[in-house]
This record gives structure tokens, sequence and C-alpha cells, in this order.
């Protein structure tokens, strides 16, 4: 049997830790080097989940932007979801982030997401806050805390996603 | 291999570059890998079969085959491959990928990118930390300011203590004498009511100075207002009564039962301004109305006094500020009172007109018995609490068990009643979120069952159905609460919080 695929793209303004989160979920790696992405970069990792089933996912770790450009609608098709991620020490990407999640439905229709606050080790310098977060969860946003750095988080993000995308089949 | 058509060469012709060799792959519309060239695997692309499934192979061609129309992606690049420009065109009910080097282009831009990328956060990073500068600035402005008049109230207040202290004590010194020999009821009275007079101003001026070097905590706990405005009604009533004002003491119909507040301080608040506006009153009324609104406790007092000029206003809450020299006491109660406001997360202000009366109103964040919102609170009292979810659907149960951790919950999981009684029975939870509807033993079942076995901890249904004798079952077998699917997560913690509490 096939394994069934899933494509799924990392959107967001740039900076936001994309790029590290996919290689802390698909390479267990993470540099303090910050390498702007052009583009698109692919990667496969294979998913077992927490009830035995699989999936591979085609990763999409799409160059950051504020707005959707030509170039990243045409990457965007064939998603099954997408991560919309956020710098938390940056609170214009979270507005980014919104804007984002419109733009992407626009293009491709709703799809199942997450919203990552990523970065959250850096508590100290932290500029999204709980009242926003809570508000936007009332709205039915499902938002997850991530640090690319430290590990936490990201799995369960992708895991998550991978449930909500092959259950919405 | 087989060779290329003439459209193919045509296209490619155009893009053409003479140290490029040409990669393609060509995918029929079944999406079967028909034939490829060239060197796929520069650009990450491995063993590939021909004859076989593309998709699998190349996973991501997902969502692009069959092409309908020519079509390029720029910048792509898979795993650590090299990176290229794919251009699809569509061929008899096919598709041919073409894949150029694109990776000289790339490091260009990308080169460019980076700057750009950098600049600008370095930019708002600069523009943060001059807001912030800005704001620590203006900060140490009004200390500054603040600072200077307390230093010049603070020479006043020495001269004005020393004269509030001496008359009572004189006073106290005198009678003192006189009861020695002669036991005069009005005597005694006169004596306590100086000494207690000297006690207020003295408990005043500590509280100020405990207030200024940040000593004072909140001793946050269960209050009933209503008796809190009774007693201020036991307090107060005499004095009113004495100078013929009308005293009204009223709490709206909003207003909860119980408040989680420092009760004591609360009382302080009220006392000081009840106290002011009786002083200043000489005839009329004086009124206080306590209200509640959104999660906060509404306070007004007014009166029909003297009021106080526009002048006064602006320095009425500075600490050792007097207005005449008529007035009783150091000029402290109002400067604490707000002080107190304040530190209970709260505001004041003053309006008042000249010769019609006075109104102090403002608020303090306060909790009703049932909601305990402080995140500090939740941080300390979430630790070491185990949750046991029951849940079976797998993605409400992974981001229940996501927000959970996140609010310093240990949890533990079942996906069904059985394995829910299990663990319950072994781990002892303080809380359990239990699914109605699962497989193999339901929801019901599976607390009816805990309940028989003498199980305490608090059971929370979680259900999609909103009907009414879901509902009633649902406490019947057992549960503490009821919650409807989707769990609005705010509620949900803020249940567990009370429950443990
Ligand atoms: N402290 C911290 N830094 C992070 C985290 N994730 C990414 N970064 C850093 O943020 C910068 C941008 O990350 P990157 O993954 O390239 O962001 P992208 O542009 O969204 O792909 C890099 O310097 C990373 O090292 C995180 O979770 N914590
Ligand atoms: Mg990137």
């Amino acid at each position: 049997m096939a394994i069934i695929l899933k494509k799924i793209c990392m959107i967001g303004d740039f900076s936001v830790g994309k790029t590290s989160l996919v290689s802390r979920y698909v390479q267990q790696s993470f540099s303090d080097k910050y390498l702007t992405t052009v583009g698109v970069k692919i990667d496969t990792k294979l998913v077992t989940l927490p009830d035995q089933r699989q999936a591979k996912l085609s990763l999409w770790d799409i160059a950051g932007s504020d707005t959707l450009t030509s170039a990243s609608m045409s990457y965007l098709r064939g998603a099954a979801g997408y991560l919309l991620v956020v710098d938390g020490t940056r609170r214009p990407t979270w507005d980014a982030a919104l804007q984002l999640r419109d733009a992407v439905t626009k293009q491709i229709g709703a799809k199942p997401n997450i919203l990552l606050l990523n970065k959250a080790d850096l508590t100290e310098q932290w500029e999204v806050n709980d009242a926003l977060v809570s508000q936007e969860r009332e709205q039915g946003s499902t938002i997850l805390k991530s640090s690319a750095k430290l590990g936490m988080g990201v799995e369960d993000a992708f895991t998550l996603l991978t449930l909500r995308m092959l259950d919405a089949n | 291999m087989r060779t290329i058509p003439l459209s193919i060469i045509k296209y490619v012709h155009a893009w053409w570059m003479s140290e490029l060799i040409l990669t393609y792959l060509h995918i029929d519309h079944d999406g079967v890998l028909v034939s490829w060239g060239g060197h796929p695997r520069h650009y990450g692309l491995f063993n590939l079969e021909t004859n076989k499934d593309a998709i699998e192979q190349i996973p991501f061609l997902e969502g692009f085959l069959p092409a309908r129309y020519t079509e390029i992606i720029e910048f792509i690049k898979v795993g650590s491959g090299r990176t290229a420009h794919i251009h699809l065109v569509p061929f008899r009910g096919g598709t041919w990928v073409l894949l150029f080097d694109a990776t000289a282009e790339h490091d260009r831009q990308q080169r460019m990118q980076q700057q750009l990328n950098e600049l600008s956060i370095l930019t708002y990073r600069q523009t943060r930390l001059l807001q912030e500068l800005e704001t620590v600035a203006k900060q140490l402005q009004t200390d500054k300011v603040h600072l200077e008049e307390i230093a010049k109230n603070k020479g006043q207040l020495i001269s004005n203590l020393s004269h509030e202290l001496r008359t009572p004590l004189t006073s106290i010194a005198s009678y003192s004498r006189l009861l020695e020999d002669t036991s005069n009821q009005d005597y005694v009275l006169n004596v306590k009511s100086n000494a207690n007079h000297l006690l207020a101003l003295i408990d005043n001026i500590l509280d100020q100075t405990q207030l200024e070097s940040g000593n004072i905590t909140l001793q946050v706990g269960n209050c009933d207002p209503r008796l809190l405005l009774k007693e201020l009604r036991t307090i107060f009533a005499p004095l009113a009564s004495e100078k013929k004002l009308t005293l009204a003491l009223q709490a709206t119909s909003q207003l909860p039962f119980t408040l989680i507040v420092d009760e004591l301080r609360l009382r302080q608040i009220l006392i000081n301004l009840l106290n002011n506006a009786i002083k200043f009153t000489i005839s009329g009324k004086v009124s206080l109305i306590l209200d509640w609104q959104q999660s906060n406790l509404m306070f007004e007092v007014t009166d029909t006094g003297k009021g106080i000029s526009p002048d006064a206003l602006e320095k009425i809450f500075l600490p050792y500020h007097r207005e005449t020299n008529q007035q009783n006491g150091v000029g402290l109660g109002l400067a604490i009172t707000k002080q107190l406001v304040e530190l209970m997360g709260g505001e004041i202000r003053v309006k008042s007109m000249l010769n019609e009366g006075t109104t102090f109103s403002g608020f303090i964040s306060t909790h009703t018995g049932m909601r305990y919102d402080n995140d500090e609170d939740a941080d300390i009292s979430s630790q070491n609490i185990k949750v046991l979810l029951a849940e079976d659907t797998r993605s409400t149960h992974l981001l229940l068990v996501t927000y959970l951790k996140e609010s310093g919950y240990t949890v533990l999981s079942a996906y069904n009643g059985a394995e829910a009684i299990a663990l319950a029975e072994s781990e002892q939870p303080e809380i359990v979120l239990m699914d109605m509807q699962m497989p193999i033993m339901d929801g019901y079942s599976a607390t009816r069952t805990l309940r028989e076995r003498d199980f305490k901890s608090p059971i929370i249904a979680l259900s999609a159905s909103d009907l009414i004798e879901d509902r009633e079952a649902a406490l019947r077998a057992g549960c503490s609460h009821y919650l409807r699917k989707p769990v609005a997560l705010d509620i949900l913690l803020n249940i567990i919080k009370v429950l443990q509490a």
C-alpha cells in the first residue's frame, strides 16, 4: 500500500524561523546563523502518528514575506495544510501571519493550519501579548508556542497538522 | 533513452545556454515516469525508475500534474540538491518537466535579500530600543517631578506632624491627670478619641512609608461585598446622623456575592473616601455605590459638600499635600487611597464643583468567586497537578494535551473509558476531563464506575451534544461539570483552576 502523501507549506514573514522549524523537525538540528531563503526548499519526512497511521510529508519552506508574492502562489498549489509562523519577539510578524492566512485561503481555499508562535525561548523579548492570542483562539484558530532552538513544540505542531490533514479527507 | 520531441527541443532552445546540460523528466497522462535524462541527482532526485508512479518518486510535483499550460516554478531546491528553475510543459496529455540550474542566480539574489532582511530587522530592533529609551526617559522625568514634590511636602510634614502629635498628646496628658482623681466618663472618652486619632495618624504614615518603598503586598481572599457595606454603615451611620446627613450605601444587582480581593485594603479605601466625604459635607447627602463591570469592582463616593477648587484637584492625590491648614491630618489619606487602588490594578478619579459637591470614582480589578485568571497564579498553582484526559479523537486529544501542558499541567492520556478507569485508579489525578462519546467504554459508564469505586476528584464531561438530557445524564453519572465541544480553552482552564482550588 502506498503511503499517503501530504504537502505542507511553511508560511510567514522572513526570519520568523520557518527554515529552522523544518530543519529541527527533519534533521533535529538548529543554527543561530540566519540564512535568507530564496525561492523554496523542499524536504520530505515520513511521519508515524500516535495511532500508528503513516504519512509522507512534502515540506515546502517558502521564502518569507509579509504578503503573498506571485511566485509563492504557485508554491502553494497542492498544499493540504500549512504552518503559519510568527516570531513572538516581533509583533508585526503576527499581523503579517493573519493577513497571509486570508491570502492563502483566497488562493487555495480553507485548509488545516496551525499558527506557531516561534522563538518561545526568548520570553524576555516577547511582543505578542496573551490577550491577542486568546482572542484569536476564541475565533477558532489553533495557536501553539514553539522553539526551533530548543526543539519545543515542533514535533507536536507537525503531528497535529498531519492529523488534521488526514482527518480532513 | 528515447529521443526528445521537436516541440520540446524548440522550447528548450529559447532557454538554452551552452554551459547547461538539460535535465528532464517525461511523465505521461497517468502520472507514470516514462523517461528521464540529464542529471536529476544534481537537483536532489535519486534512484528514478521509469514506468513507475512519478509523484511517489518526486513528491514535490504533487498538485502540479498533469501540466495544463506551460508553467515555470522558480528557485526550487530539493534536499541538498542544486537550485533549479522548473519548467512544466504539457505534452499529449502528459508533462515534460525540465530542470534548469539556477544556483548562480539563486546565490546572487540570496546575497541581496539577506542584506535587505538583516537591515530591516536591525532597523526594527533599533526603533524598538529607541521607543523603550523614550518611555524610560519619560518615566524618569515624571518620577523626578514626583520626588521633588514629595521632598517639598515632606518638609511641611515635619512641622504639621509635630503640631498634630502635640495637640492630642497635650490633651491626653492633661485629661489623664484629671483621671487620677475623678472618673468622669467624658474625660475617658476624650482620652480614647485622641488616642485613636493618634493611632490612625501613625498608621497612615506607616502605610505611606511602606507604599513608597513598595513593601505592601496584597492578602487576597474571599470577601462578601454586601457584608462589607453593612459594616461601613455601622461605622459611619453615627457620624452621619450627628451631622444630619443622609447616608446611602448601595450595591447594584450585578455585584457578585463573593469577590476575590484583599478585603482589608478594600475596606481601607472605602473608609478613607467616606470619611473625607462626611468630613467636608455640612448638609445633604453622602453616598457610596458598588457595581460590577467587566470583571472590575466599580466604586463611586459622592457628597454634597463644599467642593474642591480646580487648582487643588490637581494635587489632591499627592502625599503630604494639604489644602488648608485648618484641615486635620497630614494629607496622606487620599494619597494612600490612590496608591492602594493602583496596587489593586485599578484607577481612581475625582470630579468636583465648588459648593456643589465632589465625586470620587474608580475601579479595582478583582475576580468573582468563579474566576481566577491571574497568569502568575496559574503557573504556580498548576505545577504538579495531574490532569487525566480521556478523549478518543486524536487531533482534539493532542490539542488539549498541548494547551494543558502549556499551562503547566501534567497530562495523563486515555483514549477510551476503560483506559481512563485504569489510569484514574493507578495515578489518582486531581482532575479528569472525560469525553462522553468514546469507543470500548463511553464516558458515562466510565464515570459511573469510577464513582462507584469511590473516586473523588472532579470529572469534567466533554461532549458534542447540547441536549439538556445529555447534560443531565452526565451529571447523574457523577460528572462535576459539563462542557460542550469545541471547548473554549479559557473556560476550561478557569474551571480546572477553580476545581483544584
Ligand atoms: N532564539 C531562537 N531563535 C530562532 C528560533 N527559530 C529560528 N531562530 C533564529 O531566527 C533566525 C531566522 O530563522 P529562519 O529559520 O532562517 O527564519 P525564516 O526566514 O522564517 O526561514 C535565525 O537566526 C534562527 O537561528 C527559535 O525558536 N529561537
Ligand atoms: Mg527561511
